[in-house]
């Protein structure tokens, strides 16, 4: 049962008043200037982005006429050069720069496999098409040898363009869902994410062809579970309360944290996670806030730094009476990551945040989203959310 | 985006009709229709559904339409029929000719077209057009009639002015 055990009508106040906040100072929120000392990566357009490459071909030639020992700098991806921005809440790439000689035997199949990688975003950018990680490797097999060095170019490039990688047309598979008080557009088409039936509208890697055009959503929601958003879907929970419903069955992929960064940056609305109360629900939730080392680099592009962590908080275990049985002891790992979650300064920075992994340490228990059905099928639609939305009762 | 905001607290967001520069030529009219025919009485709140339409209706006359007049009076085919298409279809629906009526004027230069399928859309879009201002100028009389027949019953009109009233009405109507 809930805390006050009966059934009851939620006002969401909590998250109305989150809006009105985010409206009142929405403009200075949604920009972000970095820091000195870090890296301004661009989302270009396809026109933009074949300029990129030109000037860079361009200054190619002139190296070779001017000093007949070209070479290519890129900022460098390494741990040392990646930085916590604390004020945006984001890690951001440094200034180190690597440079790659076309001219040392060394780095010579390194350069040519980048130069190679280049051939193709070039290809992809005129003809206007998009492409995967492992297309490219199975491009050119016999140059690449495994797919982790194709996926190592394929960042250089992204880089060395200073740009996200979606803008070099080379996209993520398919992943996440959407669903909810969303209207888009996909090219030529309007998309009406309420009219789905059962399913949800699978987030396009194609990025660049979408476009929000209506929405009278006042929340977000993002879900790790996808056996959690069948249930949210299955009871049409954006109809009653207006929100939009986002899952990536996981660690949140490159077009899904595209994509939500997207909708909470042009619609400026309360945007919260819905994960297990476990370290590794914790670390989702984290890689939606302020990003992932890999890909440090397009953190301003793929971050939200402004979501909230809604549940299952450890304490909601007691608070809404979690049976033991639902309950699961924590393993070695889960230990290890929850130590490795309070070690960051991000953790550390957010007190209520910290207290909660401290508990889950101190109690050794975890749970799923779902041992909130102990209480009911409907529990979580019915009460757990709205409550929650209503109260306040968020990190 | 353009935010609406209802009196419950509620919000609505528009996409800023800026965008809508970059789109498909016939998309501002088809996200328009969309937003009318699907969304606004789904808002719930009056004032909130004025608006929109004012907005809606602000995205024809200032984006929508200009850029299918750009359009006309260009030289790519390819991009005329595609514009004419659409027109031809909103041409026939009495709720929305009216919303395109701007454009009748390039439409004179494209009715004797050398393409063969440019001349047959804009002969049909005319067509449509005198039709419904047919239609219109049959309501308008229909009324004028409704009142000339209460005035005759009354004794207030001549039976020669309620004649060539009526006469003037059939001739329309025929």
């Amino acid at each position: 049962m809930s805390k006050q055990k009966s059934k009851k009508e939620y006002d969401f106040k909590a998250a109305k008043e989150l809006y009105k906040e985010y409206l009142e100072i929405g403009e200075e929120k949604k920009k972000i200037t970095l820091p000195e000392g870090t890296v301004k990566i661009d989302d270009l357009n396809r026109r933009e982005a074949i300029k990129r490459i030109h000037d860079l071909a361009d200054d190619l030639i002139e190296k070779i006429l001017t000093t007949g020992k070209p070479s290519i700098e890129l900022p460098s991806r390494s741990s040392s050069n990646i930085i916590w921005d604390e004020k945006n809440d984001l890690l951001l790439l440094g200034q180190q720069i690597m440079q790659k000689q076309f001219h040392s035997l060394t780095s010579v199949v390194d350069i040519t496999r980048l130069i190679r990688v280049l051939e193709m975003v070039y290809s992809l950018l005129t003809e206007d098409i998009h492409t995967s990680k492992r297309d490219i490797f199975y491009n050119d097999v016999k140059l690449f040898g495994k797919q982790e060095a194709s996926d190592k170019c394929i960042e250089d490039v992204a880089t060395m363009l200073y740009t996200t990688r979606n803008s070099t047309h080379i996209v993520a598979n398919p992943r996440g869902g959407c669903v909810g008080r969303l209207r888009i557009r996909d090219k030529n088409d309007i998309i009406d994410l309420e009219t789905l039936g059962s399913g949800t509208w699978q987030i396009s890697p194609y990025l660049d062809q979408i476009e929000i055009l209506e929405s009278d959503a006042e929340f977000i929601l993002v879900i790790e579970k996808n056996a959690v958003m069948m249930r949210l879907t299955e009871d049409r929970f954006w109809r009653k309360h207006p929100c939009i419903l986002l899952t990536a069955q996981g660690v949140g992929n490159v077009a899904t944290r595209m994509f939500l960064k997207r909708l909470n940056k042009e619609l400026n609305l309360p945007t919260f996670t819905l994960v297990d109360s476990d370290p590794y629900g914790h670390y989702i939730h984290s890689v939606y806030l302020r990003g992932s080392k890999r890909l440090s680099y397009e953190t301003p592009f793929l971050a939200t730094p402004n979501i909230k962590l809604l549940g299952v908080l450890t304490k909601d275990l007691d608070e809404y009476n979690i049976p033991k049985l639902a309950r699961l002891p924590m393993k070695p790992l889960d230990i290890k990551r929850a130590k490795d979650l309070l070690k960051e300064d991000f953790v550390q920075k957010n007190k209520k945040w910290e207290k909660d992994i401290k508990m889950a340490l101190k109690d050794k228990v975890k749970a799923e989203i779902q041992a909130l059905s102990t209480h009911g099928f409907k529990f979580i639609t019915d009460e757990y959310l709205p409550e929650k939305l209503s109260t306040g009762d968020w990190i | 985006m353009r935010i609406f905001h209802k009196k419950d607290g509620g919000i609505v967001q528009l996409v800023d009709k800026n965008n809508m520069l970059e789109w498909p030529i016939e998309l501002p009219l088809i996200f328009v229709e969309y937003i009318r025919s699907n969304k606004l009485d789904t808002y719930g709140d009056s004032k909130v559904k004025k608006e929109i339409e004012e907005y809606l209706e602000e995205i024809t006359k200032d984006i929508a339409i200009p850029r299918f007049i750009s359009v006309l009076k260009g030289d790519n085919y390819e991009e005329i029929i595609l514009a004419l298409t659409r027109i031809e279809e909103l041409s026939k629906k009495k709720s929305k000719i009216d919303m395109i009526k701007p454009i009748e004027k390039y439409l004179e230069d494209l009715l004797n077209n050398n393409n063969k399928k440019i001349s047959l859309l804009a002969n049909n879009i005319s067509k449509n057009f005198i039709s419904a201002e047919r239609k219109k100028q049959l309501d308008k009389k229909r009324k004028v009639m409704k009142e000339k027949e209460e005035l005759f019953l009354v004794g207030k009109i001549s039976p020669e002015e309620y004649a060539n009233a009526r006469k003037e009405y059939l001739n329309l109507k025929d």
